[in-house]
């Protein structure tokens, strides 16, 4: 029984200096094979006094349970490194672009509109989108615009050969449009975002296009004030550009909106700080959208009661903002649909 | 409108003349500044000289050699100009004075003769271009001082955009009175005092038309002696962006600088009758203007005329035939008050934007004419030598008085939100020099001056508040909307595109628009609906004298556009709209314009496998694309059969179809509209109706998946070649009912073994039911009811099965 503990004792380290299979076997053989000493123990069990014999038949059965779970383990270990062996010609160069899925991907502007659109949507507003081919009547004169008014000359503004002639049937030239149609259709209060295309008279070249995109927002309910506009549009700018964004309004003048002002974000790229900066010019800010409190007369062309609603509206440029971030310029980018452009426009954060 | 700081300072005393400070405050006022220019000496040692004598260069022929005198030891100097006499007064370079761009004066040797300095022209001080000649003060010029005394400089010129609905700010007045409202100090007016001999002048003004003309001053001074205007109004119209040309056309840039009324001055002596008529043009009158222009005149146009015709576009600009020159000796000021809209579109009309005609168009107060035409002529009588005579003419076609708006504090609080009671909004309108008188519990009666067309309703008030009580000044807060969520169509949409572009695409943008040229080049037929062309009224170029009437015209020329740059695999989609010259189902007043889903693919697509090629993109390439679609969107409902379209490979195109309508195909390009569009290969496209793949489709219902095996088996059926192999999956399918979980055509055969006008098709099936175990027989029989269907509809024979 001693001979016995003391194989028992050394086998791990005799089974960790087996170097391969057959020899475990050879091993195996030793340690719990039919002429090793355990098998010669438990077989001259029955020579024992019969009350020893259940105690030593337990010690010898426990020895051998400790003998093959040490050899079991061990074979599975030199199995392993068996395959290893055959799996090392199997070998591959895995930098190696040896299949590949073709990419593919959103445009900029898609992505933009997007990622707007939610921050709108968060804030409880909806998406609308509405007619590229427009009355004169909502892109101009629903909005305040007189029929005087040099945005409606042929040099600013296509006009289609289509139609009453009365109705001027033209490409929109803003997102605003949308604004009247959405508010005829739908009783306050209302919030909504609309993305789009819109149209201007410029020839094409790497600096303009005759067509860009839009994002028109509308907010019109019960007490809407100037602070309202102010704090949506410092909400969308931390939310697009980053959570220490600073905007400022500034008066400005738009037919369809009283008090009217341009929003201008300060430059997230030099900070303010570069008098020649490649973003905002050394300002320190970058204009980025038209906005302003509804003007009444907006409101009492599409029916609504002046002095019941009250409303807030902006409309920013899609090329504008993804310029801005991304750096992408000149414009015609937009619009030529290289492949080596298109594979640029990765994921936004 | 540029702002010159030293200018301005005749009308304000400002707190600050730092140009940053500045800068912010007319941003914050609404008067965006587009660039700030600081104006420096940019010479020193410069002094005021007399030209004493000039003879010629004894060696050269283009120079002169000039005797000046700063008071002390006269000297010689070689000048290459010869705008001045003996007796002018200029500006002296002495050895060691240093001029602009640090070009440092010695004495040197020209052609022989040793030149003591320089005399300086404008460019060479930094005051301006002109180099044509030297710089010739105002005679009387004390000499001997430092020329830097004698120039506004050093100075700072802010440009200003002004928009459109302030008139009042195109002038220093205007902008004076802007920052006095913002500072909350007083500001000054230019003298306009005139002092008038007792004849009274001949002029008579009519006013023929009273829509184009509200009001026409005219005011003669004469005994002028036309010449260069003093050295200060020079610098100042250069500061301001504006060209001297002669003290009479000067003064009348000047003031309009000033005061922001455009005036005109004719001479005189080439006014007919003196008799100044205000109409329209009449057929077939012509007009040479200053710009040397012969130009055929419009009836629309306003124009004022002499007996003989017109002698000036209204507002826009004057005639040769009357131009002040330098032998005018009488000169008629005009100052005037047009109609806004018909000086826009005339100076459109003729390409003539000016200064004057950027007022007009705006709107320039009706009262302000006579004021500056007494300006105007003090300042000739006081710088052209001039006699204004009396009997000033004022015809007033359409008088203009103030007004009065009535505003309540209700009607600011609830635009502005809390804390502008009356007493604060009076007080801030008061800054603008408004007179609010309190009337009613809460309300103002705010008198307008007339140089403020833009206040004419409480919300413009309402404006103005705001703005003097300053933006920045306004609290953020958020108002919530009643709940956003994107439409179920617009969660299609981007399920739509993210599966193209998890299948390798890239979405494109192109422009909107065609030339009707590109349906012929796609061989689209005279009747088909794509010809329901809409034409532009006023299109810039040929390439957008069109609106699409299909996406493929942008698609293609996009996938060009990479082929020729080096990009030979190409695959792109758009969403967009297409435009047809018929009413809009929603708006009929509108044209229709669906959006429409379109793809172009061209080279090879899909994965691709080291030492394999990769796969040239075919019909098969697409309709795999519309698959994938279907699943993704859940579009059982949409059928796909062989179809034609004008443009399309006559034999590789699928029409799609939702309950008999075609939505749309999907095919290979026809080669002869791949090579106008100069395409290699097949060509794949695919243009689809986008509202039918958007609407939203009942929810689809889950399937417990079967726990019993399946039985797999495969047939080859031998088929006359127009059966599609489409309608023979759906006829077995059909004839083994519920217990099909798949099935898929894997092999397509023809050959001599099949026998001509046939082809093979093999097919591989899995059976399982739902509820137990298919038995061998039970298989068996559906496998001879599937073979029996297929022999029965579609003429099939069973070639094999396994």
């Amino acid at each position: 029984m001693e001979q016995l503990a003391q194989i028992v004792a050394e086998a791990p380290a005799r089974l960790a200096s087996v170097a391969d299979l057959a020899e475990l076997e050879t091993l195996e053989a030793e340690l719990v094979g039919r002429r090793s000493v355990l098998a010669e123990l438990q077989r001259n069990i029955g020579s024992l006094p019969p009350e020893r014999r259940p105690e030593v038949g337990r010690a010898l059965q426990q020895a051998r349970a400790e003998l093959e779970r040490l050899i079991s383990r061990r074979r599975a270990e030199l199995e392993r490194e068996a395959e290893n062996l055959l799996l090392e010609d199997d070998r591959v160069d895995v930098t190696l672009e040896a299949y590949r899925l073709p990419g593919g991907g959103e445009h900029l502007i898609q992505q933009t509109i997007e990622e707007v659109c939610e921050i709108f949507i968060g804030l409880g507003y909806v998406v609308a989108t509405g007619p590229e081919a427009e009355l004169g009547y909502y892109n101009f004169d629903a909005l305040n615009t007189p029929p005087t008014h040099p945005s409606r000359l042929e040099s600013d503004t296509l006009y289609l050969d289509w139609g009453d002639p009365a109705d001027e049937v033209l490409l929109r030239t803003h997102t605003s449009p949308m604004q009247a149609r959405f508010m005829e259709a739908h009783d306050p209060p209302v919030y909504v975002v609309v993305p789009g295309k819109v149209y201007r008279a410029d020839t094409p070249d790497a600096t303009h296009s005759p067509v860009f995109h839009q994002i028109e927002g509308l907010a019109v309910d019960r007490n809407i004030t100037m602070s309202d506009l102010k704090g949506t549009l410092a909400h969308f700018a931390r939310e697009f550009f980053g959570p220490g964004q600073r905007i400022r309004l500034l008066p400005h003048f738009f037919p369809f909106t009283e008090p009217s002002a341009e929003m201008h974000a300060a430059c997230f790229h030099c900070e303010g700080n570069g008098t020649s900066c490649r973003v905002c010019g050394g300002s320190g800010w970058i204009e980025l959208m038209g906005c302003g409190m509804v003007d009444p007369a907006v409101f009492e062309a599409v029916g609504y009661d002046p002095g019941d609603v009250t409303g807030f509206a902006f409309g920013m440029g899609v090329e504008r903002l993804a310029q801005v971030r991304h750096g992408l310029s000149p414009i015609r980018h937009v619009f030529e649909n290289d492949v080596r452009v298109l594979r640029q426009f990765r994921g936004i954060a | 409108m540029k702002v010159s700081l030293r200018w301005l300072a005749e009308f304000i005393d400002l707190p600050t003349d730092d140009p940053d400070v500045l800068a912010d405050v007319f941003a914050s006022l609404g008067h965006e500044v587009e660039g700030v220019e600081r104006l420096a000496v940019d010479f020193r040692g410069v002094r005021t000289a007399e030209v004493l004598d000039v003879v010629r260069h004894p060696n050269a022929d283009r120079l002169r050699l000039c005797t000046v005198t700063t008071g002390g030891d006269p000297v010689e100097v070689v000048c290459g100009a010869w705008n001045f006499d003996a007796g002018a007064i200029v500006a002296f370079a002495a050895p060691g004075a240093v001029l602009a761009e640090g070009f440092e004066i010695g004495s040197r040797t020209i052609r022989g003769v040793t030149s003591h300095g320089m005399i300086c022209s404008e460019r060479e001080l930094g005051l301006g271009d002109d180099h044509e000649g030297i710089l010739v003060l105002d005679p009387g010029t004390e000499i001997g001082v430092d020329f830097a005394g004698l120039v506004e400089r050093p100075d700072t010129v802010f440009d200003l955009s002004i928009t459109p609905n302030r008139p009042d700010c195109m002038s220093m007045l205007g902008i004076a009175r802007e920052l006095a409202a913002y500072y909350e100090i007083p500001h000054r007016v230019p003298p306009t005092d005139v002092a008038e001999v007792d004849t009274a002048t001949k002029v008579t003004i009519t006013i023929e038309d009273p829509t184009g003309c509200y009001r026409f001053v005219g005011r003669e001074v004469t005994d002028v002696t036309v010449g260069p205007s003093p050295l200060w109004m020079r610098l100042r119209l250069q500061a301001a962006g504006v060209r001297p040309i002669s003290n009479v056309v000067d003064v009348s840039n000047y003031v309009m600088l000033e005061l922001g009324q455009p005036l005109h001055t004719f001479d005189l002596d080439k006014v007919a009758d003196e008799t100044i008529i205000v109409r329209r043009a009449r057929p077939g009158e012509r007009l040479r203007t200053l710009d040397g222009v012969d130009r055929e005149l419009h009836p629309d146009d306003l124009v004022v005329a002499d007996p003989s015709g017109p002698s000036a576009l209204a507002g826009t600009m004057g005639g040769e035939h009357s131009e002040v020159s330098e032998t005018t000796t009488r000169v008629l000021i005009e100052a005037a008050a047009w109609d806004p809209p018909t000086v826009m579109h005339m100076s459109k009309r003729h390409a003539l934007r000016s200064e004057a005609s950027a007022r007009f168009e705006r709107g320039v107060d009706p009262n302000l004419a006579p004021t500056a035409a007494a300006r105007a002529a003090r300042l000739i009588v006081e710088i052209a030598d001039g006699v204004a005579l009396g009997g000033v003419q004022d015809v007033i076609a359409v008088p203009k008085e103030p007004w009065v708006v009535k505003l309540t504090a209700h009607d600011v609080t609830r635009v502005l939100g809390p804390g502008f009671d009356r007493d604060l909004i009076g007080h801030l309108l008061g800054r603008l020099g408004l007179v609010a008188e309190p009337v009613g519990p809460d309300g103002l009666a705010v008198t307008i001056p007339t140089f403020r067309p833009d206040l004419t309703r409480p919300i413009d008030l309402v404006e103005e508040v705001a703005r003097l009580w300053g933006y920045d000044r306004f609290d953020e807060t958020v108002p919530f909307g009643k709940g956003g969520a994107w439409s179920p169509e617009q969660r299609r949409e981007q399920v739509l595109r993210r599966t193209l572009t998890g299948a390798g695409l890239y979405q494109a943008v192109p422009l909107s628009f065609m030339r009707v040229e590109d349906l012929d080049a796609l061989g689209v037929p005279d009747t088909d609906e794509r010809r329901a062309v809409i034409r532009l009224k006023n299109p810039l170029r040929d390439e957008e004298s069109a609106l699409r009437t299909t996406l493929l015209p942008g698609l293609l020329r996009a996938a060009r556009y990479n082929v020729s740059h080096g990009n030979p695999d190409v695959a792109l989609f758009e969403i967009g709209k297409v435009f047809f010259a018929r009413p809009s189902p929603e708006h009929p007043r509108i044209p229709d314009q669906p959006d429409r889903l379109g793809f172009v693919l061209v080279g090879t697509f899909g994965p691709t496998s080291l030492g394999r090629s990769p796969r040239p993109v075919d019909v098969f390439v697409g309709t795999a694309l519309w698959r994938l679609l279907g699943h993704h969107l859940d579009l059982a409902d949409v059928e796909m059969v062989a179809g034609t379209l004008p443009g399309l490979h006559p034999g590789r195109t699928a029409a799609l179809r939702v309950a008999e309508r075609t939505i749309g195909h999907i095919g290979e390009l026809h080669p002869a509209a791949a090579r106008a569009f100069e395409l290699p290969g097949r060509v794949v496209v695919g243009e689809i109706d986008l509202a039918p793949l958007l609407a939203p489709r009942p929810a689809w219902q889950f399937v417990e998946p079967s726990v019993y095996p399946p039985v797999t088996f495969d047939l080859a059926f031998v088929v006359p070649e127009q059966v599609p192999a489409a309608k023979l999956v759906k006829v077995t399918c059909d004839a083994a009912g519920e217990l099909v979980e798949n099935a898929r055509v894997f092999d397509e055969f023809r050959g001599e073994a099949i026998g001509e006008e046939r082809k093979s098709l093999a097919v591989t099936y899995v059976l399982r039911a739902g509820d137990r175990t298919l038995s061998g027989d039970e298989a068996a029989e559906v496998r001879q009811a599937m073979i029996e269907a297929a022999r029965r509809e579609l003429g099939a024979e069973l070639r094999g099965e396994t």
